[in-house]
């Protein structure tokens, strides 16, 4: 699992697209609007785009992982050549879990670095190291997201529906514009999102708050219920 | 690192009365069985749509039969699977894009506890120079050349290959069925998907016919062509004598029944003549083929290098 691992991994740190979309994008968003001046829950807006964007980066990953590329590989017949070898499905599955997990730190990194050196920010090497955790465990369901994702479309539809799902997650989900400042409609949507959890998990530890069990349980209960439609597909397939 | 006694649990393949459905009027496999017994080289010859890379499928555990058994070395395919002890080169294994040549081949051989280099594994393949290369930069026949390079790694005791030339040009096709050779002379038993007589004759010891999901001729390269070469002829003549009729050059076998005959001949060019210089009243002559005409003229009228009729091949 490890030699598939690192070859995921380096096939992956090859794929321009993947680079921009993860690490490329949010640092453009993050230099264009940092020095903006303001506090919002309880955070400057430099400290609260980086964290944003840190979430952006590692819901990117973890779906960029599976997603578009198991939907094309699904079609090309590498996904057959693959189960003709001795790989297991789970330990195919736990690799791809790793990788997108292992492929957050770069944009991870790169987000603090620049919060800290560009946006001034002041956070605790604590709040760092939590906001950490919760990006690594907080992404499982988006890497069982794009699972379902690479499941579900074929290799030309599921490059667009992996954008669309993701602006989608980030908007309503309050990662790119404040959740409070949306119509009451589309607050109800992201309240029941992923991504609208993840973030509240992330800011909160940014601003030295409590986290809360119901931002986690949201999370869990996305990654079963993706998981159980993972796993249908993937049975649907395998015994055809 | 585990070592397996090849051959030492029967045969290395056994289809059990294999039915497969896909769909309620469509059988890809018909009540199949067959044995395949290890180091044999075994070709599964027939038209597209025939079965062959259902059959293989089954065998690779990628599909499950409707019906019937498939034991691979002894066991269920997926056990052979996991344990690494066969190896598959399938008609649609696309690469995947961004990694070089060298970096797969050492992925499998990882995957395999392969204790070959990867150059080795390369260069058994015939693709030392391209480790370097980018799996989107290769040609048709070096991608073909790079699964098959795959399909070696842990050096399976089978070894399964869905038509592997059809992207390879004349040259190229030659080297390969040297490597498989080289590969099937240290025991490995291989089995391979063709729809070219020729492909199946110069290179398996033996050949499976298949049709409409059956089996419809096993046999040795040999047996399988003359097979092909038999014609039916069919007429009647006032009280026939099956001595005469089995002297005349190329018959085989002789059918009477009241005035009607059946001649089963090998040559049907000298038998026909020869017939005729009897005398006798023939009425109602009719030539047919020889029972496989369906499954086998089709595939030896073609030459084998028919470009077109490859490109069209799909998953069948």
């Amino acid at each position: 699992m490890t030699a598939f691992l690192r070859f995921e991994i380096i096939r992956s740190l090859r794929n321009v697209r993947f680079l921009i979309f993860i690490i490329g994008f949010p640092v453009l968003l993050y230099l264009i609007y940092a020095k903006q001046h303001g506090i919002s829950q309880g955070l400057t807006v430099a400290a609260l785009l980086m964290v944003s964007m840190a979430v952006w980066s590692g819901m990117g990953s973890a779906m960029f992982a599976t997603g578009p590329q198991l939907a094309r590989e699904r079609q090309s017949g590498w996904m057959r050549q693959l189960r003709v070898s001795p790989i297991s499905a789970p330990g195919w599955f736990g690799a791809k879990l790793i990788q997108g997990i292992l492929l957050i730190i770069p944009g991870f990194a790169l987000l603090i670095a620049l919060g800290f050196g560009y946006g001034h920010v002041h956070l605790s090497a604590g709040r760092v190291g939590t906001i950490a955790v919760i990006l690594v465990l907080g992404t499982i369901p988006f890497c069982v997201l794009g699972l379902v994702i690479g499941l579900v479309f074929d290799g030309q539809t599921a490059q667009v529906a992996q954008m669309l799902i993701m602006f989608l997650l980030a908007f309503l989900g309050g990662i790119f514009i404040q959740w409070s400042s949306l119509p009451r409609a589309m607050q109800y949507i992201g309240d029941a999102l992923p991504s609208y959890h993840l973030g509240q998990l992330a800011w909160n530890a940014a601003a030295g708050r409590a986290l809360r069990i119901g931002d986690m349980a949201v999370l869990a209960a996305w990654a079963a219920g993706l998981g159980l439609i993972a796993v249908w597909r993937w049975r649907q397939e395998s015994v055809a | 690192m585990t070592f397996h006694k090849p051959g030492a649990a029967g045969p290395a393949v056994a289809f059990r009365d294999v039915v497969k459905v896909y769909h309620p009027d469509i059988r890809a496999l018909d009540h199949v069985s067959f044995d395949i017994h290890a180091g044999e080289t075994v070709a599964l010859l027939g038209p597209n749509g025939a079965g062959k890379s259902t059959a293989i499928d089954t065998m690779l555990g990628l599909r499950a039969p409707t019906g019937g058994e498939v034991r691979i070395l002894g066991g269920a395919p997926a056990a052979a699977v996991a344990a690494g002890r066969i190896g598959g080169m399938l008609q649609t294994g696309g690469l995947p894009e961004g990694a070089k040549v060298g970096e797969l081949v050492d992925l499998f051989r990882r995957l395999y506890h392969d204790d070959r280099s990867t150059g080795e594994l390369l260069a058994l393949a015939g693709i030392a120079d391209l480790a370097d290369r980018r799996v989107e930069q290769l040609s048709g026949g070096q991608t073909q050349r790079a699964r098959f390079a795959l399909a070696l790694a842990g050096h399976p005791e089978l070894l399964f290959l869905d038509e592997p030339t059809a992207a390879l040009d004349v040259g190229a096709r030659r080297k390969f069925w040297r490597s498989v050779a080289t590969i099937s002379a240290h025991g490995t038993t291989v089995l391979f998907a063709t729809h070219y007589l020729e492909e199946a004759d110069a290179n398996a010891s033996r050949i499976l016919v298949v049709n409409h999901g059956r089996i419809v001729a096993d046999g040795t390269p040999a047996q399988i062509k003359s097979y092909t070469a038999t014609r039916t002829l069919q007429f009647t003549t006032p009280s026939p004598d099956p001595a005469e009729l089995l002297r005349l050059p190329g018959v085989n076998d002789v059918l009477v029944d009241g005035d009607a005959v059946t001649v089963r001949t090998g040559d049907a060019d000298e038998t026909l003549p020869a017939l005729y210089a009897l005398g006798r009243r023939l009425r109602a002559m009719e030539v047919g083929g020889g029972g496989l005409e369906e499954s086998l003229i089709a595939l030896t009228s073609g030459d084998g290098a028919g470009a077109d009729q490859r490109t069209t091949e799909r998953v069948g």
